[in-house]
């Protein structure tokens, strides 16, 4: 992984200079693009020229790292409340839990063993105990369910108008994205073989891709900072999209939509698996979210074909009337907010 | 306790079938294949949960080779086997589903439900209230039997194609993503084992509702006995719902009905709605008469009666009802609003009240007891700790915030494999240990017995508690090959499958010593603390017990 | 005597597993009832009137998904709209059949989020029927509807900005032409 980091480094840099120059400003070294020959940068600021995606990953975030013990680091607001309330009041909680059992088994079988306590006693009943055992659980789950329904109304707070609109569409066995906000084109993401397996015309995995099983032939470009309201929804069967680095998991159920919404707070490369026994190839769907700045977010989209609603900076503050309906033109497919813009 | 006390009603209750026929009458096959004696048919029950539990810990033990490394590294060739020979990856990816599918459907169905209720509740119910029989003894049988032709469908379907939709059989993964015959023979089998579990709740409800011994009030049922009584109404009630929806499934497959698919207007997700409504309620049937057999076997070792006999019986209760309201805290991605996933999160966590009652009661049994940490304990206290662990894994899944993470991962499986793999089996074990003098008249070895509990505690561990840490990581559930990245921890998986593996054949060299050529057991050889009827018979019991009902004070 | 209480309890038992049985069929009619009252799932609602425009907007995205191999076109006219909450509102789709011969077609819906389902009232949807197109026909097909102002007053819902309604078509033989 060194050598392909000074590669991506290296080509980084390069890159930097030619992408917009306020497009890509905190995004720090390791994150940067790599492209083959820095000269021929495709039009597609993801891509290089052979179609190999462009950002480097993270080895740490976003994709499970070898003998770890704990949950992926969070990128998300709900992702890092989850992680708090897992990690500072759950954790402790059922780990004290099983500690004061064991401690008390061991207790019990150390000094009420035979040998120590030859006449067993015949108590069976204490009301005392009975009740401090019922009542003090029910306190303990009290104070779990109070964070864990706050965590839940964070969750479930509506994407707000600003947000980004991502369709990912289940197929067996690969997913489908559009970004109906911004002109409904559509990206087909397919995971990578490895070298050996591949056939005629396919690309094969290489180590900038991303960990086997896991690396996409096109990843989902998302920007850092705005909200993403995700749209699930499948073609065949039941299939879940989950990117765990931002605590989201949402079956794409077909014929019905299902929708939830997330911040990303720091740009990279998020890798997800589909979550739902959805037939042979289950295990051989991934997601690769590559999250960028709205910036580079919106070159990608212009790359794609895309069309980036109205104004990007300025976004729609009093919506329009409900003459908008007649206003918005279809094909080109700015929506509403471009009609917000014009007044 | 053997007092006398004949009413004409009960002297006719054992006069139907008592003195027709004796064991040395009868022929084999009338003994064994017309069975209607409890104990015999409990011994049936035993014996196919055995082979069951054989198959579907071999398939596991497949599962855990394939996954011990990253990659695909026998799948292809296990799948040469399969009618039609090797035909690529996803012939043989097909296969890993049809191993999942098959190991949840043979663990659940046809290895713990048969072991706990058809063997020991068979076997003990009956004689720890004090009846001669069962209530319905010929339904008793056909509830035995419905059982070989539901295996024997399962068994064949691999080679018809394979059913691979997992346990759950999901639609429209299971209606349309499946064609060939074994998805419907899978669910065939499912309704077979399914109305033998219904017959024998009625039995079973029968019989506890109106054969108890002159005495026996429910207050003084022991708990093995309750349990089984709650099982019994879990199952009466969440059994119907399932049939119903799998023979949805059926008419979706084959009739052309849109039950469940989009395209008629049916929804994918009423199935797991109707799924839930009966798999929740079937985990609690798993585990309940374990708990049962726990509380039996902590109070006899400890020699001390159950503390909070009340509580520990209505706590029972009351995790079978609430077991029924909490179904879709597994359905918790499937889009449900936030007022339901509210709900379902405080319902589920409600369950942990009486299970915490029930955990502190077994220690308050013991506390202030003379312990005796003989083979039958030792599985019980083992249960007690793992429990708890799979039951605290159960306060984080509950969560429905936290489930956006967890849900379908190996968190997931590490947490219902603790709960049953760990507790129902080890009070299976510590059931099977426990009335082994009584159901064979030979003891066990108790050197073999201990060996068997301590290699596979630590086995069972190894392969289970890292899975909490590859869920942790993200390796979501029922795939052969995972990323890199998780490779470590499957591997010591595998070495705790073998490890696991190494204790079962210690058990089996046990059981297959101890009856051979084990020490004659007394009537009671657990001493005062074993206060249950079964003891004051002889071991064996007599093929047919109380001819005269024993009176209890 | 024994055998009658026992066959009484039996029965009681057998009775239980009717109604079980009974309830499990039943779910399919009741589920569907559930949903519309409580708009879960995002099951929408069917008025006649709308109640009227309040001074508050609520933009109304629209998505449509064509089950894979039924050779239609299926796409709104407009992408997204923004109405007044409370007043009636019409918006067209367009279906083209590209095949070569007759189908009919029938659409699933729902919004999200999902607490809006409660509010989405829909008057009058080309999905209240099956939708027959020839061979390279195109069809606009209107849905009216209001989105009911009593949102507003529900907390869970009145903060949300935007719903996406969601139409699949599926063939209407669709079952027979998988098997």
């Amino acid at each position: 992984m060194i050598g392909i980091k000074s590669i991506v480094l290296a080509a980084g840099l390069a890159m930097l200079s030619v992408g917009a120059a306020q497009a890509a400003p905190a995004a720090p070294a390791t994150k940067a693009v790599a492209a083959a020959p820095a000269a021929t940068v495709s039009q597609d600021p993801m891509l290089a020229v052979d179609g190999a995606p462009a950002m480097a990953i993270d080895p740490k975030v976003g994709q499970p790292v070898d003998g770890l013990i704990t949950i992926q680091p969070q990128v998300t607001p709900n992702g890092q409340q989850a992680l708090w309330f897992h990690n500072t009041l759950l954790m402790p909680v059922i780990t004290g839990i099983c500690i004061l059992v064991l401690v008390l088994l061991g207790w019990v079988a150390l000094r009420y063993r035979r040998a120590a306590n030859p006449v067993a006693s015949k108590t069976s009943h204490n009301t005392i105990l009975e009740v401090l055992w019922t009542g003090i659980p029910v306190l303990i789950l009290l104070g779990l369910a109070l964070p864990s329904i706050g965590l839940l109304q964070a969750q479930y707070k509506p994407a707000p108008k600003n947000a980004v609109t991502l369709k990912a569409i289940g197929n067996q066995w690969y997913w489908t994205y559009q970004y109906p906000d911004h002109g409904g084109f559509e990206i087909t993401s397919n995971m990578l073989k490895e070298a050996g397996e591949i056939g005629k015309g396919e690309r094969a995995r290489t180590a900038i891709d991303g960990p086997r099983l896991l690396a996409t032939d096109n990843r989902v470009v998302l920007p850092v900072g705005v909200p993403i309201r995700l749209i699930t929804t499948a073609n065949d069967v039941i299939h879940s999209w989950a990117i765990p680095a931002f605590w989201i998991k949402l079956d794409a159920v077909p014929g019905r939509l299902n929708e939830t919404s997330f911040t990303i707070n720091k740009p990279g490369v998020y890798f997800g698996v589909c979550s739902e026994l959805c037939g042979a190839r289950h295990g051989y769907m991934p997601i690769t979210v590559e999250a960028v700045s709205p910036a580079v977010f919106a070159q990608w989209i212009k790359a794609k074909g895309g069309t980036m609603p109205g104004a990007a900076p300025a976004p729609a503050a009093a919506p329009a009337t409900a003459t908008a309906s007649i206003a918005t033109p279809g094909a080109p497919a700015p929506t509403a907010a471009v009609v917000t813009a014009g007044q | 306790m053997t007092d006398t006390a004949l009413t004409p009603s009960a002297f006719e209750a054992h006069h139907d079938d008592a003195h027709a026929h004796d064991t040395h009458e009868m022929s084999f096959f009338a003994r064994w294949f017309m069975s209607t004696n409890h104990k015999d048919i409990g011994t049936l029950y035993l014996i196919f949960a055995i082979v069951a539990g054989i198959i579907g810990g071999g398939i596991s033990g497949l599962m855990r080779a394939e996954l011990a490394q990253p990659g695909i590294q026998y799948l292809g060739y296990w799948a040469s086997f399969l009618p039609g020979g090797e035909q690529g990856l996803d012939h043989s990816l097909h296969l890993w589903n049809v191993l999942i599918t098959a190991h949840g459907i043979i663990m659940v169905f046809f290895m713990v439900m048969p072991a706990m209720i058809g063997g020991f509740g068979n076997w003990f119910v009956p004689i720890m209230i004090g009846a001669p029989d069962m209530a319905f003894p010929r339904m008793n049988n056909i509830s035995f039997w419905l059982l070989i032709p539901a295996f024997t469908l399962l068994l064949a379907s691999p080679f018809f194609g394979g059913a691979g939709n997992g346990w759950t059989l999901y639609a429209p993964l299971s209606t349309y993503g499946e064609p060939g015959p074994s998805t419907d023979m899978a669910i065939l089998a499912l309704h077979l084992a399914g109305a033998s579990s219904i017959l024998g709740a009625i039995n079973f409800i029968t019989t506890i509702f109106n054969m108890r011994a002159p005495g026996m009030t429910l207050h003084k049922m022991p708990l093995f006995v309750w349990s089984v009584l709650v099982t019994a109404f879990l199952l009466l009630l969440s059994l119907p719902v399932l049939a119903a929806a799998i023979t949805m499934l059926l008419t979706d497959r084959n009739f052309g009905t849109t039950f469940f698919d989009p395209a008629g207007g049916g929804d994918p997700i009423l199935y797991q709605h109707l799924f839930w409504f009966f798999g929740h309620p079937e985990v609690y049937i798993m585990i309940l008469p374990g708990f049962g057999i726990v509380s039996q076997v902590i109070s006899t070792f400890s020699k001390k009666p159950v503390f909070g006999y009340l509580g520990m019986a209505y706590a029972m209760v009351a995790i079978g009802v609430v077991g029924f309201v909490v179904w879709a805290h597994h359905m918790f991605t499937t889009g449900l609003s936030v007022n339901t996933k509210m709900y379902f999160t405080a319902a589920t966590m409600v369950i942990a009240v009486p299970t915490g009652i029930k955990i502190f009661s077994w220690i308050a049994t013991m506390w202030g007891g003379s312990l005796t940490f003989k083979t039958p304990m030792l599985w019980a206290i083992g249960f007690i700790f793992m429990f708890t662990v799979g039951g605290v894994t159960g306060v984080v899944l509950a969560n429905g915030g936290i489930d956006d993470y967890m849900q379908d991962s190996y968190y997931v499986v590490a947490h219902f494999h603790y709960v049953l793999s760990l507790g129902a089996v080890f009070s299976l074990f510590s059931g099977f240990y426990y009335w082994f003098p009584k159901m064979t008249g030979k003891m066990y070895n108790e050197f073999l017995g201990q060996l068997h509990y301590w290699v596979f505690f630590a086995g069972v561990n190894l392969l289970f508690f890292p899975m909490h840490f590859l869920g942790l990581q993200n390796m979501q559930r029922r795939v052969p090959d995972y990323t890199d990245g998780l490779a470590h921890w499957n591997w010591v998986a595998s070495i705790g499958y073998a490890v696991m593996a190494v204790g079962m054949g210690v058990f089996f060299v046990n059981l297959i010593w101890s009856l051979l050529a084990g020490k004659k057991a007394g009537d009671n050889p657990w001493g005062e603390g074993a206060t249950t009827l079964e003891w004051t018979l002889s071991s064996p019991p007599p093929y047919h017990q109380f001819e005269t009902l024993p009176k209890i004070d | 005597m024994v055998i009658d209480r026992k066959l009484r309890t039996a029965l009681f038992a057998v009775a239980g597993i009717c109604f079980m049985s009974g309830l499990g069929w039943a779910s399919i009619p009741l589920y569907r009832l559930f949903c519309q009252a409580t708009g879960l799932n995002g099951t929408t609602q069917r008025g006649l009137v709308a109640p009227g425009a309040v001074n508050r907007q609520i933009r109304i995205d629209f998505d449509t998904n064509v089950a894979p191999h039924m050779p239609w076109k299926f796409a709104p006219e407009h992408p997204s709209e923004t109405v007044d909450i409370g007043g009636r509102d019409m918006a067209f789709f367009t279906a083209t059949n590209t095949s070569d011969h007759p189908i009919t077609g029938t659409a699933t819906y729902n919004v999200t989020p999902a607490q809006a389902g409660k509010y989405f009232t829909k008057i009058q949807c080309f999905c209240f029927t099956q939708q027959t197109l020839k061979p390279g026909e195109t069809a606009r097909m209107p849905v009216i509807f209001f989105v009911d102002p009593k949102i507003l007053a529900d907390p869970d819902a009145n903060d949300v900005q935007t719903i996406t309604l969601s139409y699949t078509f599926y063939p209407v033989d669709s079952t027979k032409a998988k098997s």
